[in-house]
């Protein structure tokens, strides 16, 4: 037990290190979703003759935006560690080797919080408004926690299982960011055709973001519109469990394919 | 110290990486593993080292089993790899320091000193020589004061002067004593300067085990090398009739080796000018690995390599 909270502390310090000296890994993530919060947002809100309340639920789309992008990035990290990194000497240490994993995690989870709060500074710069209400703001800040859990296992699963860099880039697109134009990112899902509606419905991210627009907007519709039931409450309770569960899921998911590749 | 039995590893569909090995290693004992690249040396190290999972047998290091207690196996041990292993944007203090934190000891500089890096400390490591980059790589492993240090070709990829300063290291360390060395390399003279026990290996088998002087002891005191214009076999098929060539002689293109157990050179050289064969070029020396090796899997370490 000594050992692993001697060791986790350093896998997360030496992965930050890291991270801080490519500001690639740092600041890619956060241009689209800045350009869709600051820029898109506001003018769709001109050209559709929409009210402010649009700006405020797009700004909290585009987190749902910046989580996959910065999980997915930091997932690359992990590629070039098992390249030209000193992965291989991790591999040789005695700890348990899902600790490496979970030092990058903890460090996918700074890094977000930095970033989700560097876009809604701006977002709150450009007059764009929130209404944070107590303690109900912590499900948005559990909500994004989560999602950064999930995400991050889905991006180390996917660059324990994918050899060059090259590849997995390849795949960001399809895993990261379509999603998030189902989620009810820009509208709402109930806009979709019933068929894509029902889709969005087990996709994490359309829990992760009706309970981030719940916990920082007050906006209960977006947990109406996935479970039907009266009780806001409820709702955002069960798409809590459902997020928790693909967190641990993948979680697990990751844990298990980086063990598999270290012992080829 | 290292105990290692029927040891093997089957890639699929059925690539015999590792067929089989048994040795063991005492304590303090400096122990290679030559042989050419495929060889199996590397895949060896990766299953002591448990980066690799065994298909079959076993192996223990002081007493753990790596397949059952891996995180036992690993805490006495340190592994330098063939390849640089390092985090180039960090300092060669953090990679000492990540090193102790993650094996549970005091961070010491100490191995930095001995070899002769502790200036470098607070560059990056991506900013080192080849050589500077080795060694920080076995002061790390130092670090944790292992029982087993794996060596997986430690000189490989380094100009000379760099190599052979490398290896005055390794050899400080082998008087240390209290190390157990395993190192592999398909260098003959590294193996014959190190080792107190080498392992040739070849297609996954070890094909012979013992100290250096003995494996060249098995050719005799001497032989002869001689290359011919024309087919080498024909050549030794003539001195084997002519009772010049024994059984343990060997041929590598046109040129034949004729170990001279109990015969004396000049009438083996005698003998072979009397065979008429076009001798391009003659000469006597002491027996080598590289003849060991040649003599046990029809192939020069050099050109295998």
């Amino acid at each position: 037990m000594t050992a692993i909270a001697e060791a986790l502390p350093a896998l997360a310090s030496r992965r930050f290190a890291l991270t801080t000296r490519t500001p690639r890994e740092l600041l890619v993530p956060l241009l689209t979703p800045m350009l869709f919060a600051l820029v898109i947002a506001p003018a769709l809100k001109t050209a559709l003759h929409t009210t402010a309340a649009y700006e405020s639920y797009v700004a909290i789309g585009t987190v749902a935006l910046l989580v996959p992008l910065n999980t997915f990035f930091l997932g690359l990290g992990v590629i070039v560690d098992r390249e030209s990194g000193a992965q291989r000497e991790l591999l040789t240490a005695p700890i348990p080797r899902a600790l490496l994993v979970l030092g990058n995690l903890v460090v996918a989870l700074v890094v977000t919080a930095l970033q989700v709060a560097a876009l809604i500074a701006f977002a709150v710069a450009r007059r764009i408004h929130f209404h944070p209400d107590g303690a109900r703001v912590l499900w948005f800040v559990v909500a994004v926690a989560l999602l950064t859990v999930a995400m991050y296992g889905a991006a180390e699963t996917l660059a324990s299982r994918i050899p060059r860099q090259e590849e997995y880039v390849a795949r960001i697109p399809a895993i990261a960011i379509a999603p998030w134009f189902l989620a009810g990112s820009l509208f709402p899902i109930t806009a979709m055709p019933v068929v894509l509606t029902w889709v969005a419905r087990f996709l994490p991210l359309t829990h992760a973001l009706a309970l981030m627009r719940y916990g920082l907007l007050g906006d209960g519709a977006g947990l109406h519109a996935i479970w039907h039931v009266h009780s806001t409450a409820t709702a955002a309770a069960l798409s809590l469990a459902v997020v928790t569960a693909f967190a641990l899921a993948l979680t697990a998911a990751a844990v298990r394919a980086f063990e598999r590749s270290a012992r080829s | 110290m290292v105990e290692v039995e029927a040891l093997t590893k089957v890639y699929p569909p059925d690539v015999r990486a590792v067929d089989a090995i048994d040795f063991a290693v005492e304590p303090g004992e400096v122990f290679g593993l030559l042989g050419p690249n495929g060889a199996g040396k590397s895949t060896t190290i990766g299953m002591l080292a448990t980066t690799i999972a065994p298909t079959g047998g076993s192996a223990r290091i002081a007493g753990h089993d790596v397949a059952a207690d891996p995180l036992a196996a690993r805490r006495v041990t340190s592994v330098v790899f063939q390849e640089p292993v390092v985090d180039r944007s960090l300092t060669g203090r953090r990679h000492l320091a990540l090193h102790a934190r993650l094996w549970g000891v005091e961070p010491t500089e100490e191995p930095a000193d001995v070899l002769g890096i502790a200036h470098l400390l607070d560059r990056p490591v991506g900013s080192y020589s080849g050589g500077e980059r080795r060694r920080l790589e076995i002061a790390r492993a130092l670090v944790s004061r292992p029982r087993v240090l794996f060596l997986d070709e430690p000189t490989v990829g380094l100009d000379p002067r760099i190599r052979h300063e490398l290896l005055d290291v390794l050899d400080s360390l082998r008087r240390r004593g209290d190390l157990t060395l395993l190192v592999t390399t398909h260098y003959l003279d590294e193996a014959e300067r190190l080792c107190d026990r080498l392992a040739i290996m070849h297609a996954g088998r070890i094909v012979a085990l013992d100290t250096p002087a003995a494996l060249c002891s098995r050719l005799g005191d001497e032989l002869v090398e001689l290359r011919v214009d024309g087919d080498g076999r024909t050549a030794l098929t003539v001195l084997r009739e002519r009772g010049v060539a024994g059984p343990d002689s060997f041929v590598v293109g046109s040129t034949l080796t004729i170990p001279l157990v109990d015969r004396r050179a000049r009438d083996a050289i005698a003998e072979i000018e009397r065979a008429q064969l076009r001798v391009a070029s003659l000469s006597t020396r002491r027996p080598t690995v590289d003849d060991v090796y040649l003599h046990l899997t029809g192939g020069r370490l050099a050109e295998a390599a």
